[in-house]
C-alpha cells in the first residue's frame, strides 16, 4: 500500500468561487456546484453554468459515492512532495448525483493496483490541516453507509 | 469548400541546433532557425514583415525570461529590427498552430507579404516539473493535492479510461514508438537520429505514470523551429517548391481549467477541429496521403486518430499495427520521428514535416505521391488545431 505518511501534500487555497466546497468538506460534506436554473452540477466550479449559461449557481450537498472514471499509477518521482508514496493511485471520480463533474483523488485504504476503471468508490475525507479538508476516496464498502459528520 | 483554400502557401522551414537542456540562450537558437527558414526561402531578411509565435514555457516552476526561456515576438522584434515589419502577433488558446493560423488571416487580409512563425522551446537544466510549492492555488487547488503534479498525469488518466472501456492492450503502443524512432532515423535534425529503439526496449522501460511507460513520453530538448508563410503566388517565385495550404481548423471544445481526465473532451475537441479542416478543403480522412498527429504523449496520437476520423474510436492502437503507419503503409505517420523521437518543440515541427511531405523535400524519409498532407498540430484538447497542405492548387 502506497505510504502516504511522508507526503506534503499543497494545501488548496479556496477562492470566491470555491470558498463553499471547502467550507463544506471541512464538516464532512461533500458539496457541488448547482445550477438553479437547469440542474446541472458541475465540478470543479465555473462563474457560470457550463449547460445553459445561468449565473444563479449554489453549492448543495451531493452524496459521495460514485465510480472510478479514470486513474493513473504514479511511479514517477520528480514532484518530491509525493514521492515517498509512488507507486500511487490518483484517480478521477464521477459521482453517481451529478454526471460530468469530475472529481480528483486519491485511492486510499486499498493496494494501488485496485484501481480501475469502473469500480464503486465512495468518499472519505482527510483533514491537512484546521482550515483544509480534501474530500478523498476509498473502496465503496456497500453495507456500510457512508459516514457524514 | 473555403473560398481561400491554397490561397497561401509555406515555402522556407529552419530548424536551431538541438540539445538535450539549455547550453546556450534560447533566443540565439530562435535567430538561427528563423534566418534558417528565411534563407531556405531564398529571401532577404529585410523581405520580411510579419512575424508569429506562442511563446509559452511548458516547464511549470521556472521563470518566464524573454530570450532565455521564452522567445516572445518583442524579442524576435529586437533582434532582427525588420525595416519593413507591418505585422505581429502571439496567441495564446490554439497552441503555435493559431499563430500559423494568423499569419494566413494575415497574409490574406494584405497586411503583410512575407511572415515568420517560430517556436522556441526551452528545457531548464535540473528539473523540469519543478513544483515546490506549499499551496495550491486557483485551478490547481482541485487536482496537484492528490499527486496531479504535471501534463503526463492528465493525459494518463484518460488514457486508462481509453485502454479500459475498449477493453485494449497498452503494449500495442510498442508499434507507434518503434516506428517513430525507425522514421526519426531518416530526420538527421531528430534528436534520436542515431539511436535506435526495439520493441522490447518500450516493453521493458521504466513505468512513469501508468500507462505511460518512458518511451510514450516526448523527450524535451532545447530548441527552436521556423517557417515562412506567403500567399501562393509570391511562393511559386520563391525557390522552394511551396505547400498550399488547402485547409484548417481550431478545436471549437472549452474545457474547464482543472477539469482532467475527460476522454470524451479529448474527442470533442479533435472532432471540432478537424472537421472545419476537411470541410474548407473538401477532403475527407481517406484521401490523405500521410499525417504527423502531434504525440507529446504517444496517446494524444491515438485520440487524434479517431477524432480526426482516421478509424473508429476504440480502434486505433490495431490501426496503426500490421505496417500501416510506416513510410510506405496506407497511413504514413509522424514520418520526422514526432516529438517522441525528435525533441519537444511543439507542434510546429508538425507542420514542418507536413510541408516538406506536400513539397516533396522530405528527403529519404520522402513519401511516394504525398499530395494531401495532413497535421494535427497539438493535442485534440485544449489547444488543438488541425491543417491540410497540398502539393498541387486545386
Amino acid at each position: 500500500m502506497s505510504d502516504w505518511s511522508k507526503v506534503t501534500r499543497p494545501i488548496p487555497v479556496p477562492n470566491e468561487l470555491s470558498r463553499p466546497f471547502w467550507d463544506a468538506a471541512k464538516q464532512g460534506v461533500l458539496a457541488m456546484q448547482r445550477c438553479q436554473s437547469c440542474g446541472h452540477y458541475q465540478h470543479p466550479p465555473y462563474p457560470t453554468c457550463v449547460d445553459c449559461m445561468s449565473v444563479d449557481l449554489k453549492f448543495e450537498p451531493v452524496e459521495g459515492k460514485g465510480t472510478i472514471y479514470a486513474y493513473t499509477i504514479m511511479y514517477h518521482t520528480g514532484d518530491k512532495r509525493f514521492a515517498p508514496a509512488v507507486p500511487y493511485a490518483s484517480i478521477i471520480v464521477e459521482l453517481d448525483a451529478a454526471p460530468g463533474a469530475l472529481m480528483a483523488g486519491n485511492l486510499l485504504e486499498a493496494e494501488y493496483t485496485e484501481a480501475k476503471v469502473g469500480r464503486r468508490v465512495e468518499v472519505i475525507f482527510q483533514a491537512l490541516n484546521d482550515d483544509i479538508t480534501l474530500p478523498q476516496f476509498r473502496l465503496a464498502r456497500d453495507t456500510t453507509p457512508v459516514q457524514r459528520s | 469548400m473555403w473560398e481561400h483554400r491554397c490561397k497561401v502557401a509555406v515555402s522556407g522551414v529552419g530548424f536551431s541546433r538541438i540539445t538535450r537542456s539549455a547550453e546556450i540562450p534560447l533566443a540565439a537558437h530562435a535567430l538561427e532557425a528563423v534566418k534558417a527558414a528565411v534563407a531556405d526561402s531564398g529571401l532577404e531578411m529585410a523581405d520580411i514583415d510579419g512575424l508569429a509565435t506562442y511563446p509559452e514555457l511548458p516547464a511549470t516552476g521556472h521563470a518566464e525570461v524573454d530570450g532565455i526561456t521564452i522567445v516572445s515576438v518583442n524579442c524576435m522584434m529586437a533582434m532582427l529590427r525588420l525595416p519593413n515589419l507591418s505585422w505581429h502577433i502571439q496567441t495564446e488558446s490554439v497552441n503555435i498552430g493559431g499563430a500559423v493560423q494568423q499569419a494566413v488571416n494575415a497574409l490574406l487580409a494584405g497586411v503583410c507579404k512575407y511572415a515568420v512563425v517560430w517556436r522556441a522551446m526551452h528545457n531548464p537544466r535540473g528539473t523540469y516539473q519543478n513544483l515546490p510549492g506549499t499551496y495550491a492555488q486557483g485551478a490547481t487547488q482541485f487536482t496537484a493535492p492528490y499527486g496531479f503534479g504535471g501534463p503526463g498525469q492528465g493525459m494518463a488518466v484518460a488514457y486508462t479510461r481509453w485502454l479500459e472501456t475498449h477493453n485494449q492492450n497498452r503494449e500495442k503502443m510498442a508499434t507507434l514508438a518503434v516506428t517513430q524512432r525507425k522514421h526519426a532515423q531518416l530526420n538527421p535534425y531528430a534528436y534520436f537520429h542515431g539511436t535506435p529503439l526495439t520493441r522490447e526496449d518500450y516493453l521493458n522501460s521504466r513505468m512513469v505514470a501508468y500507462p505511460f511507460c518512458l518511451y510514450d513520453c516526448d523527450i524535451p530538448v532545447q530548441g527552436a523551429v521556423a517557417i515562412v508563410l506567403t500567399l501562393a503566388d509570391r511562393a511559386r517565385d520563391l525557390k522552394p517548391q511551396p505547400a498550399y495550404i488547402a485547409g484548417y481548423g481550431q478545436r471549437l471544445h472549452f474545457e474547464v481549467a482543472g477539469r482532467i481526465g475527460s476522454l470524451s473532451s479529448y474527442m470533442e475537441g479533435g472532432r471540432s477541429s478537424s472537421k472545419l479542416t476537411w470541410e474548407r478543403s473538401g477532403f475527407s480522412p481517406k484521401d490523405v496521403d500521410v499525417a504527423q498527429i502531434y504525440d507529446g504523449f504517444s496517446a494524444s496520437v491515438i485520440y487524434g486518430l479517431e477524432s480526426y476520423g482516421f478509424c473508429k474510436e476504440g480502434e486505433a492502437l490495431d490501426f496503426i499495427q500490421d505496417g500501416r503507419i510506416e513510410l510506405n503503409g496506407e497511413l504514413p505517420l509522424n514520418t520526422f520521428g514526432g516529438s517522441l523521437s525528435s525533441g519537444r518543440i511543439h507542434g510546429l515541427q508538425h507542420i514542418i514535416e507536413g510541408v516538406l511531405q506536400a513539397s516533396g523535400r522530405a528527403g529519404e524519409r520522402q513519401v511516394k505521391d504525398a499530395n494531401v498532407s495532413f497535421v494535427g498540430a497539438s493535442a485534440p484538447i485544449v489547444q488543438g488545431t488541425t491543417f491540410i497542405f497540398v502539393r498541387e492548387p486545386y
